[in-house]
């Protein structure tokens, strides 16, 4: 549906496929839901977020990732994606909490322009040994989700942050002109 | 966050000063983008080459424009060495001509002696850029040009605000003092200067100029404005293409910025429709549930019988 706000906001396409949601995914910050598409400061994201993953079975795992696709800026994101956070085996009808914490949680400090950043469920078919990638940045969710046979993605959320005392996108630099 | 709200007036007014002239613009964010490239590639000789054609340049271009300046660039043009640039601007025979016809020679001699590009097309592109500046401009390029600059000391000038600021400040003083008090707070600055724009008179800003306003600013390039020292590295074939380049860049970011917003109202308005929805169907089975206990409930305010002997 091109109104998605996932769409829309042009997640699908810079980060994933087109893909249906088959499972539903709460992300909370400081015991506040937050809304797809919305806009944090990152003085509310410091510290890592209450992902829960309603649902029946407990047998079933779950994979979650959070990569800021528009690293260093989303002008020039050359850096695309940095991975923030990477959580397997989460149990169904849990939260992150019980998950096997691969890359620990890097809090979102983006210094230009206004970032996206996404969290992604994959659904895992078996408790699976994952590896940590060797380096946060150009981190590629596709080719990851290819890599360990995760298939498409079963949910995704996204927020929009920018710097504490951001004016909202373009500033002037004095080096590097306008970003 | 005060250098670069000063950066943004240096920016303003150095567009402004340039109407339309991408040489110009270029120039400034060429400087800021290359300074050591700019210095390398000082020297002497191939300045006064491209320089004099660049004279020629001018003299043709502004003769169609403005002819009261003929005499001057006559005078100017027998003596083709760059420090007669410090004279054409020190002179003002004209006030009303002189601001742009000042600013053009002044840009377009920082960004002509330091071009790459063969002379040949550097006269085009010369012609190219000068040409547009339509003849209602020049009083009120005076005007904004003076607003700016002093709006740029009371931002807490520097070194940039000096020759700039002498050279404009002779005339419109009322209207420096308009535009100042218009534009104190440094984030409208921006917005202010679009709307003094549009109030003089909206005809004379071309859409182009408009994308000049928001072309890299540069406090480097307002240096070499001032000290006449610095040479550009780009030619104007070069800078035109840098602000193609800019005007995608914040074409991007413009729709970056709507999707961003049409994501969240969509988002939204998904959410409010799934909550009116659990709402009306929480009431449902609330109501069924109420009927449900009422039916299930006995009636304790009717009378009922119940033995009372001790038999």
């Amino acid at each position: 549906m091109s109104r998605d706000p996932l769409v829309v906001g042009r997640v699908v396409g810079d980060v994933l496929d087109p893909f249906i949601r088959s499972a539903s995914l709460r992300v909370l910050y400081n015991n506040r839901e937050v809304t797809n598409g919305s806009e944090l400061k990152p003085s509310a994201v410091v510290h890592e977020p209450r992902v829960e993953i309603p649902g029946r079975d407990m047998r079933t795992l779950y994979t979650l990732a959070m990569v800021d696709p528009d690293a260093p800026s989303p002008s020039n994101p050359t850096k695309r994606e940095h991975l923030h956070w990477l959580v397997t085996d989460i149990p169904e009808t849990t939260n992150s909490s019980f998950g096997n914490e691969i890359v620990p949680y890097e809090s979102p400090r983006p210094t230009a322009g206004i970032h996206r950043f996404v969290f992604v469920l994959f659904r895992q078919e078996v408790r699976q040994t994952i590896y940590a990638p060797g380096w946060r940045q150009n981190f590629n969710t596709r080719d990851f989700a290819a890599l360990y046979n995760l298939g498409p993605p079963v949910a995704a959320m996204y927020f929009n942050c920018q710097r504490e005392n951001g004016c909202g996108g373009r500033r002037y630099h004095a080096v590097s002109g306008w970003t | 966050m005060w250098s670069s709200e000063n950066a943004k007036h240096n920016n303003k007014k150095k567009n402004k000063s340039g109407h339309g002239s991408s040489s110009r613009i270029v120039s400034s964010s060429s400087a800021r983008s290359s300074p050591s490239s700019a210095s390398s590639i000082l020297s002497q000789t191939p300045r006064r080459r491209t320089m004099e054609e660049m004279w020629k340049d001018i003299t043709l271009a502004t003769l169609h424009q403005e002819t009261p300046l003929a005499p001057l660039l006559e005078t100017t043009h027998s003596h083709p060495q760059h420090h007669h640039h410090h004279q054409l601007q020190l002179h003002r025979p004209h006030p009303t001509a002189s601001p742009s016809f000042r600013t053009m020679i002044l840009q377009d001699f920082l960004s002509g002696p330091c071009s790459t590009v063969s002379p040949a097309s550097a006269a085009a592109a010369e012609h190219i850029t000068l040409p547009p500046s339509p003849p209602p401009l020049p009083p009120t390029a005076l005007t904004l040009k003076s607003g700016l600059e002093l709006r740029y000391p009371a931002g807490g000038g520097g070194g940039g605000g000096g020759a700039s600021g002498g050279a404009g400040s002779g005339g419109g003083s009322l209207v420096v003092n308009a535009h100042s008090r218009s534009s104190s707070n440094s984030n409208e600055s921006r917005v202010n200067g679009q709307a003094n724009k549009n109030g003089h008179g909206g005809s004379f800003m071309p859409s182009y100029f408009s994308d000049a306003v928001i072309s890299p600013p540069s406090p480097a390039g307002l240096f070499s404005f001032c000290s006449k020292k610095r040479m550009m590295p780009e030619g104007p074939v070069v800078d035109g293409d840098r602000r193609y380049k800019r005007m995608i860049k914040n074409r991007e970011s413009a729709a970056r910025s709507r999707a961003r917003k049409q994501a969240y109202t969509n988002e939204l308005e998904l959410e409010v429709a799934h909550l009116l929805e659990e709402n009306a169907k929480l009431k449902k089975q609330q109501e069924e549930l109420r009927m449900a206990m009422a039916d299930q409930l006995p009636n304790r305010n009717a009378l009922q019988r119940s033995t009372s002997a001790p038999f």
